[in-house]
């Protein structure tokens, strides 16, 4: 599958035309973008390959999870999974807490949510509610969210699972984009069942 | 300075051996094999009261020339005997490891050595690959994943999966944790460029072996600069220099043990094998080239009297920088025992007071 199999679309809710990119067919996947915009790595090829992904562009405003809700909803999806990139990651968090009913399985890839030098009180005490099984990755190599950061959303999430993807810095999707979509398909598969290992290690039957 | 045995277990073969590795098993004698362990315990209870720092076990396979395969097991064992030296594991062979199983087995003896542990960590000689079945072109990255691992379970306080290259777990949550925190001193041993600055970005120590003290220090200068670059100064206890030394009571008889001792290597490969290793192999002297194979005998690069061995060692501190040395004191694999008493004996009580300042 290549990048070509995406398609540029717009929504408008709430008198805001929102940009989105969209792939693939299956149970949706939304996916909330980091700081420096919606951009295609070569894993959401391979998530396109499993999962209807869709890429929204970020609504501005002071609650801008109440409209990508409804964004989605427009766009006929009803429940989801959802993937928050980086900055991504508060938004999808918030959007999760919003509507926690729509949201099958949380993915956050390298969430700058909250850390101890700058701890979102509000954030941390409703997170401790989310029951959504959530896969929370960190890159090895990252500096802007250290890896020891996946501690916090395991010890404060109560359906969390973390993973250290090796040798990625803050941008695991696209520096290890096989790694990164093998461990989130699981995930998003089999839920908290993903610890069980599938792999076949019959070399000569 | 601090000094180490590096404890080799002395198999006496009643019969001479085929020197190509991988050794035949069935030449294994059972009694000098359990003669050699007992030896073990009894030598290293003397290394104790000579007053060396750290005893060192390392991991070869398939050969009597160093009959500890699971350095783990003779380290658990050597704890459970002596009660004040401290044990260096140096090390287990990483990349044809399960990372997460030496990081759980390190725990474990470090608590139950109470603290008495220091980790060495490597790739492994070149013949080492062929144990397992390692591909010697991943080994490299191999290693520098799996030391990346052992680091991280000893260190994360939250059950975890690992998404690697090499390696993947989904579920990683170590019992018991090292008793020394964060971990037990660690070092990264070699001299290729990698390992020294693997070394120096986790704030490890650095081991090098037998080269020339010019040549080791190339690596060293490398690993200390790399250090410089990531904010910080290693300590020379951080430096490791693994060595043969020939100590005899003059210098004219030290230079006629070092003529008397065999040029063997120490794991000689078939020529076809020896050939296809130099080609799917790559080492490296802080990123100059160097072979992966060794062909003769390990250079001696101390040998003397106590005084000119002394004088050596100060040089070797000054050049390599180093503040650990580990020391064979007859040729492994030598089996001459009542040889290396004499010179533990002379090394302990004529040499070893006088380096302790360095």
């Amino acid at each position: 599958m290549t990048p070509a199999a995406f398609r540029e679309g717009h929504v408008e809710v709430d008198g805001v035309r929102i940009r989105y990119m969209e792939g693939g067919q299956g149970t949706p996947l939304v996916h909330v973008h980091p700081a420096d915009g919606l951009r295609l790595t070569p894993a959401h090829d391979l998530l396109c390959r499993r999962f209807r992904v869709v890429a929204l562009e970020m609504p501005e405003g002071p609650s801008p999870e109440h409209t990508l809700a409804r964004a989605i909803a427009t766009l006929g999806i009803d429940t989801f999974n959802l993937v928050g990139t980086s900055f991504g990651g508060p938004a999808a968090l918030r959007l999760a807490l919003h509507d926690p009913q729509r949201v099958l399985a949380l993915v956050l890839e390298a969430p700058v949510a909250t850390s101890p030098d700058n701890r979102d009180g509000d954030l941390e005490r409703r997170l401790a509610t989310l029951a959504t099984p959530t896969l929370v990755l960190f890159g090895t190599m990252d500096a802007v969210a250290p890896p020891a950061l996946g501690r916090v959303y395991k010890a404060l999430m109560p359906n969390c699972h973390l993973v250290f993807v090796y040798a990625a810095a803050h941008a695991i999707s696209a520096e290890r984009p096989e790694a990164f979509a093998e461990v989130v398909v699981d995930f998003l598969e089999r839920h908290e069942a993903f610890v069980i290992s599938r792999a076949q290690t019959v070399i000569h039957p | 300075m601090k000094v180490s045995f590096f404890e080799t277990v002395r198999y006496r073969a009643p019969e001479a051996l085929p020197p190509e590795w991988p050794v035949p098993s069935g030449a294994y004698d059972r009694d000098a094999g359990a003669q050699a362990y007992r030896g073990m315990i009894e030598r290293l209870e003397y290394v104790e009261e000579l007053g060396f720092d750290w005893v060192s076990v390392s991991e070869h396979h398939y050969s009597p020339r160093i009959l500890t395969p699971s350095p783990i097991v003779s380290a658990a064992f050597i704890a459970a005997h002596l009660k004040r030296i401290t044990i260096a594991l140096l090390g287990p062979i990483v990349p044809h490891s399960n990372p997460v199983r030496v990081a759980e087995e390190l725990a474990m003896l470090d608590t139950m050595a109470q603290g008495r542990l220091v980790v060495g960590l490597l790739r492994g000689t070149a013949n080492e690959a062929m144990t397992y079945d390692l591909n010697p072109q991943e080994a490299r990255e191999r290693t520098d994943e799996g030391m990346e691992l052992i680091l991280r379970a000893w260190t994360e306080p939250q059950p975890f999966g690992w998404q690697g290259r090499h390696f993947q777990y989904r579920t990683v949550s170590i019992w018991p944790r090292p008793l020394q925190q964060p971990h037990p001193p660690t070092f990264a041993l070699g001299t290729s460029r990698e390992s020294c600055e693997f070394a120096a970005r986790h704030h490890l120590g650095c081991g090098v072996s037998y080269g020339p003290f010019e040549v080791m220090a190339k690596a060293t200068r490398y690993y200390r600069e790399q250090c410089a670059r990531h904010g910080w100064q290693p300590a020379p206890e951080q430096i490791i220099y693994r060595a043969n030394m020939l100590v005899a009571e003059t210098d004219e008889d030290a230079q006629a043990l070092l003529r008397a001792q065999s040029n063997q290597a120490p794991f000689t490969m078939r020529a076809g094998v020896r050939a296809a290793v130099m080609t799917l192999d790559s080492r490296n002297i802080a990123g100059e080239a160097r072979s992966p194979v060794v062909t003769g005998a390990l250079p001696t690069t101390f040998v003397g009297s106590p005084d000119t061995v002394v004088e050596q060692v100060r040089r070797c501190r000054e050049v390599v920088g180093a503040g650990v040395l580990d020391l064979s004191l007859h040729p492994p694999g030598s089996g001459d025992l009542d040889s290396l008493m004499r010179a533990l004996e002379l090394f302990g009580k004529k040499v070893l007071p006088r380096i302790r300042e360095m």
